[in-house]
């Protein structure tokens, strides 16, 4: 009897036979969307014969089939599946090979299968959503026939430890040759390739988890074959190709010997293994293969003798000074380059006679790209914020000249007004002048008793990037002044900006007064943002005051689309739109299911239980405080939590101090993270080795103990009051702050933090056009300040008795797994603002460091931070919320404030 | 009942060559009918000629259609095909729904979705065309079987559209067809209800042009939920391709192995001596029965059939495709008469058949 080998078959017009003799089954990935830019840019430009012949170059370069995908947010993915598939048909060499329809979302898999007349593979389906969805996914895959990536994942995620994989893809096949009856030669397992040398340790496994998952699935469950994203595995080296390609090529390697069939895999990508120099070989594989711990270091050491050519790109970097004016200028916003700004400026004017053709001309034209760039997230803020110093320097070139030209411009036009209609006054004339030669002009203000002003600076530089006219007051702005400069200068938009809680008050007030003012009824937008302010919040207490446009701007990257629709003609359908997204906020917050809250006294009742009969509270080595006047900012430095740091220039991730990486999706983020902290880092040594910060700081100790939610500091005449945790909960207490402390003979901590210069050096700068320079100041000041608090907590608690010195690493001191807490006034334990000034006086934080508060009890400078020391090991960070009545009354009682006061400090924390 | 019936069948072509019928279209020529003997009294007042439309036969002339099974099964056919080649509502649309191209306009997904698909007249129509077709063949199957006391077979015959879902048709718009794989599939699976509910024993999807139409009835019956067996034949030209998708063989395999079809084979546009390599090729990859039903040569106008070969070429044929080892089942498509089938019948019988080859 003859045999045919049960092998996996697929077929275009073509069949293709995975025979033992291929050993490799290339997977061409420069059709896909998600791993291709060149493609997706093709294929939303509607430019499909380009398309095409990308997927035909890959035939021709040997892909045996090509993975298809569109699964992007601004494309229809099931529309350009079915469509880019028609077209492959008309074309008989691309439609020779099997196609892998590739997509997350099962629609546009099944739409694919609807245009493959041959055999094709799904990529692919999973676990994720459970065993009844996977079934009846599978079941219509073998309808249609096609092959079928599974991916290891199940209804607790991704399978990364080499037990996980095995497990998972065992289970799968069970379900799909058992239950569905599908041909085992036919499924194909993706046991993730995920990123090694990360410099975590749990990663180091990564490349031989895969490798040994590949060896036991190909013994263990007949048939099936094993396939893989394989530049996953080099993405902590990106920007670094050799050592990429070495680790593709001795991945596969590897992994292929261990019975791994196919991946998807860019071939252009790929070094071939015998290729690769020995030494970085034996690297490489060290990393992969995780010989020993020591072997992520030595790649990396490695890596900078394989990283870039140095000397070809300084001869590149020239080049473009070879092009035509215009094209220099573009170069130089997009690569944020001033060093040859003024004499391109200069030879610009020469060219296009006036300043305002050179603005409008070529400069507009640069910042028009670097605007659409950075909308479609091919640009970082930390880019745009260099092009934005660059133009700022360019304009301040032409300034003079301009400021003569408009004067001009509008004398002539206010005179010529004049003679046409005589009612006219010289004055008015002038006003409607000018106006008729602004752009869209904005003020931006951060409201009275708030000092925070980063994020404000960054919407200011995006705006002015795209052309507005922007007008930043700065910092604890009082409402008559944000008021009066929008009369004076004709604004078109408000914008307000802040930080803390007290803020939003403020906020309001100001919406109340533009509206007496009259400019709700002139229709003259007010913008909300920063870090408290929410588009609820906006929707259900500042909108109702106003009765012009009023609207929420989440982050930088928003401020444009809005501003933009608000002086454009699509108007009135935004501030619709908006208008009814206010609306559903409204109902939703009124229809909304309040939580269910216990009376104070029930709440008391359900408070943490500690058996304070058998605890000793420990006793600090000292009481009182102790004041440092100048702490050394190079100690601090190694305090430094960088993450943040990037969430400052909306970079999201993780920052990895060992391999000083972002882990974060996006390569190019990661990328702009890794320049972005070069500069900081240069920029922190200037600080540090000129001494341009000043860290004053002061922490104490005091005798204290808890009476109900107070806690009393009897040789202080002080107490600090806490709030307690009204919601109904069941199996957790109630928590309050002050269940930390023993009712008797226990002691309280509290410090001060602040980073004097930083505020006066960014203004400095700011006059100087050195905007990205500016913000970077106040966000390492930003930095500094946490880190000296972080700092200080540690020498608090070695000083408290509960910590040994150097008993935690770094990384644990971030994460802190230490015992104890440092909750600020104002934060989710305690947000009462109010009670700062009890702590500043406690410690005459204002006299001993400088830190002041304001009226709002922000303090000042910016870059500061304050907070209460607890020590029982129990003691953790919660969040207060449904703040009932009964309990605001007590607390109005014990803070001697009346209740009006207490709901105006506290007010987004009441639920009634 | 029908699983046993697959059994049935697959044993029973293990043991010997099975015989399929012959030409229905070219046969029902040399009954000479006139355009009034297709037409009726039924459809006398259709606006399109009807005389090409073999299918309505089985309405207006069943007696022809009878006669034709009843000859073929006498001359040794096991299995006959309905008359059922254009039983589907789309391609019946071509007799009874006004082409919009008179009219200025074209064949896309709109006009097939609410001129022919919901067209309820054509729906029943259809129904009926495929049921009576079933009972005609069924009805002779029985009768000659009861004669010489063999069992005799009813496949429903599904055949090609006279839409493609991969044909280019509008050269400035590549991506565009005239109708929808849901389409396709609906309209199919529409005939394959008829067909199962008047119990024919076998699904024929035969005569593939495009192998994307193909892929639509074969989900169409997998969505269906039958037991019945299925055959596979496709039509490819001299370069052993799909006369439109140009899918070549060992391609059409791996693209329909999943069916787990009774028998895969070649049928129609080729003669024997043209069709042999490509059998081979499908041979080699299928773990299933082969089939083959090659048309009579190739088209001769001067010949009575309208094909080259008489019976004794396609007997010559057909013995030497069974000695070596290609046939499970073997029959013949355009001018294949009854004379064609009893020699084809007569070439098969005692050869041993092609043994399947073992998935391993």
């Amino acid at each position: 009897m003859s045999t045919i080998p049960r092998l996996l078959r697929l077929s275009g017009t073509e069949a293709y036979n995975h025979t033992p003799d291929k050993n490799f089954l290339m997977i061409g990935e420069r059709t896909n969307v998600a791993g291709s830019p060149r493609f997706r840019k093709l294929i939303k430009e509607d430019k499909l014969e380009d398309a095409l012949e990308v997927a035909r170059q890959q035939v021709e370069n040997g892909a045996n089939v090509i993975d298809i995908c569109f699964d992007d947010g601004l494309i229809d993915g099931k529309v350009m599946m079915a469509k880019f598939l028609d077209l492959i048909q008309a074309e008989p060499d691309i439609q020779a090979v099997p196609i892998m329809v590739d997509s997350s979302k099962w629609e546009i898999i099944e739409e694919g299968l609807k245009h493959l007349q041959g055999k094709g593979i799904v990529n692919s389906i999973s676990l994720k959503e459970g065993e009844e969805s996977f079934k009846a996914n599978a079941r219509h895959i073998l309808n249609y026939g096609a092959a079928v990536v599974v991916m290891a994942f199940d209804e607790q995620g991704q399978a990364a430890t080499y037990e996980d994989k095995c497990r998972i893809c065992q289970r799968a096949y069970d379900i799909l040759v058992d239950e569905v009856g599908f041909p085992p030669q036919d499924i194909i397992f993706d046991p993730n390739i995920l990123t090694v040398a990360t410099g975590i340790e749990e990663h180091n496994n990564y490349a031989l988890d895969f490798i040994n998952a590949t060896r036991w699935i190909k013994e263990n469950l007949p048939f099936a074959k094993v396939s893989g994203g394989v530049s996953n595995i080099s993405f902590s080296f990106r920007g670094n190709n050799p050592v990429r390609e070495a680790m593709h090529s001795a991945f596969l390697y590897h992994a292929a010997r261990a019975g791994m069939d196919m991946g998807i895999v860019n071939a252009g990508m790929l070094e071939v293994y015998d290729e690769i120099p020995k030494h970085l070989l034996k690297a490489v594989e060290d990393v992969l293969l995780n010989k020993d711990d020591g072997a992520t270091e030595r790649l990396l050491d490695l890596a900078e003798e394989f990283k870039g050519q140095g000397a070809k790109q300084l001869v590149e970097d020239l080049a473009w000074r070879e092009h035509p004016v215009e094209k220099r200028l573009e170069h130089s916003l997009l690569k944020g380059i001033d060093k040859f700004i003024d004499q391109d400026t200069e030879e610009a004017l020469a060219k296009y006679e006036k300043p305002l053709s050179v603005i409008e001309g070529p400069l507009m034209d640069g910042m028009g790209i670097v605007g659409d760039l950075f909308g479609a997230g091919k640009m970082f803020l930390p880019q745009v914020v260099k092009s934005a110093r660059v133009m700022k320097k360019s304009v301040a070139w032409l300034e003079p000249l301009m400021e003569k030209e408009r004067e001009e411009k509008i004398v002539a036009l206010a005179s010529s007004m004049c003679s046409e209609d005589p009612a006219l006054s010289n004055e008015e004339a002038r006003i409607i002048a000018t106006r008729s030669f602004s752009n869209g002009k904005v003020i931006m203000a951060t409201v009275k008793g708030d000092v925070h002003d980063i994020g404000k600076n960054i919407v200011g530089v995006v705006l002015t990037c795209n052309g507005f006219d922007v007008v930043d007051m700065g910092v604890m702005v009082p409402c008559d002044k944000i008021l009066d400069a929008v009369d004076e200068h004709n604004a078109d938009i408000i914008g307000l900006s802040g930080l803390i809680t007290p803020s939003l008050d403020e906020m309001i007030t100001v919406a109340k007064e533009a509206e007496k003012r009259g400019f709700g009824k002139k229709g003259i937008p007010i913008l909300i943002g920063g870090a408290t302010t929410s588009a609820a919040h906006t929707a259900i207490k500042i909108a109702e005051h106003y009765s012009g446009p009023l609207v929420h701007v989440l982050d930088a990257s928003r401020s444009v689309p809005v501003t933009t629709a608000l002086l454009s003609e699509d108007r009135e359908k935004f501030i619709a739109t908006n208008e009814e997204n206010h609306q559903k906020a409204r109902e939703k917050f009124a229809g909304g299911k309040k939580k269910e809250a216990l009376s104070i006294e029930q709440a008391r009742a359900n408070k943490v239980v500690i058996d304070w009969a058998n605890y000793t509270p420990p006793v600090p080595e000292f009481t009182g405080t102790r004041t440092i006047k100048s702490q050394s900012l190079r100690e601090l430095s190694n305090y430094i939590d960088w993450t943040p740091f990037f969430h400052t220039w909306e970079l999201r991730g993780v920052w990895d101090s060992e391999t000083e990486t972002l882990k974060t999706r996006n390569k190019e983020g990661a990328k702009v993270a890794r320049e972005l902290y070069t500069e900081a880092k240069e920029l922190l040594e200037k600080i540090i080795s000129e001494k341009r910060f000043i860290a004053s700081g002061i922490y104490g100790f005091f005798p204290a103990h808890s009476n109900g939610d107070d806690i009393i500091l009897p040789a202080h005449d002080t107490t600090f009051h806490t709030l307690r945790q009204q919601n109904k909960k069941s199996g957790k207490p109630n928590y309050a702050l002050s269940d930390y402390l023993a009712p008797e003979r226990d002691h309280l901590g509290g410090f001060v933090v602040g980073i004097h210069g930083a505020d006066e050096w960014a203004a400095e700068l700011r006059e100087q056009n050195n905007i990205d320079e500016a913000l970077m100041i106040q966000a390492l000041a930003d930095r500094f300040a946490e880190a000296f608090a972080e700092l200080l907590h540690h020498r608090a608690r070695i000083a408290w008795g509960i910590e040994r010195p150097g008993q935690f690493t770094k990384s644990e001191l971030i994460h802190e797994k230490y015992q104890g807490i440092r909750p600020a006034p104002g934060y989710p334990s305690q947000p009462d603002h109010t009670e700062k000034p009890v702590l500043f006086s406690l410690l005459s934080a204002e006299a001993e460091t400088g830190v002041e508060l304001t009226e709002s009890c922000a303090m000042h400078p910016g870059s500061a931070v304050c907070g209460l020391y607890f020590s029982h090991p129990d003691s953790h960070y919660f969040m207060i919320d449904n703040l009932q009545k009964d309990q605001m009354e007590d607390y109005a009682k014990r803070k001697d404030m009346t209740l009006e006061e207490v709901e105006k400090w506290l007010g987004p924390w009441l639920g009634y | 009942m029908t699983t046993k019936l697959n059994e049935e069948l697959k044993s029973a072509l293990s043991e010997r060559i099975l015989v399929l019928d012959g030409a229905m279209g070219t046969t029902i020529r040399g009954y000479e009918l006139s355009e009034g003997d297709a037409r009726g009294d039924r459809f006398r007042d259709n606006h399109e000629d009807l005389l090409n439309n073999g299918d309505i036969l089985s309405i207006t002339r069943p007696d022809v259609i009878a006669d034709i099974h009843k000859r073929f099964y006498e001359a040794g056919s096991d299995i006959c095909e309905t008359n059922t080649f254009s039983g589907t509502v789309l391609a019946q649309s071509e007799f009874f729904v006004e082409d919009p191209r008179k009219t200025g306009g074209r064949k896309d997904p709109e006009f097939f979705e609410n001129q022919v698909l919901n067209n309820r007249e054509l729906q029943d129509l259809v129904h009926e065309l495929n049921i009576k077709s079933v009972q005609l063949a069924k009805t002779q199957a029985d009768r000659v079987a009861q004669n010489d006391g063999r069992k005799r077979y009813v496949a429903g015959a599904i055949g090609p559209l006279t839409v493609s879902l991969t044909n280019v048709v509008d050269p400035n718009d590549t991506s565009f067809r005239p109708v929808t794989f849901d389409q396709v599939k609906q309209t199919y699976r529409h005939q394959v209800d008829a067909l199962l509910e008047a119990d024919c024993d076998i699904l024929m999807v035969e005569t593939i042009f495009d192998s994307l139409n193909a892929k639509a009835a074969l989900v169409a019956i997998k969505e269906s939920e039958t037991n019945a067996p299925v055959i596979i034949s496709a039509a490819v030209g001299r370069g052993g391709e799909t006369m439109i998708s140009a899918q070549k063989v060992e391609a059409l395999w791996n693209t329909f192995a999943h069916v787990d079809p009774l028998a895969i084979g070649l049928n129609c546009s080729l003669g024997p001596d043209l069709m042999e390599p490509f059998l081979r090729d499908l041979g080699k990859a299928a773990t299933t029965h082969i089939s083959c039903y090659p048309n009579a040569g190739l088209p001769n106008p001067l010949a009575p059939t309208g094909f080259d070969l008489e019976p004794h070429h396609m007997h010559d044929y057909i013995a030497a495709f069974a000695e070596a080892g290609l046939l499970n089942l073997a029959g013949g498509c355009c001018g294949n008469t009854p004379e064609h089938i009893a020699a084809i019948a007569k070439s098969v019988q005692g050869k041993v058949p092609r043994q399947i080859p073992v998935l391993a």
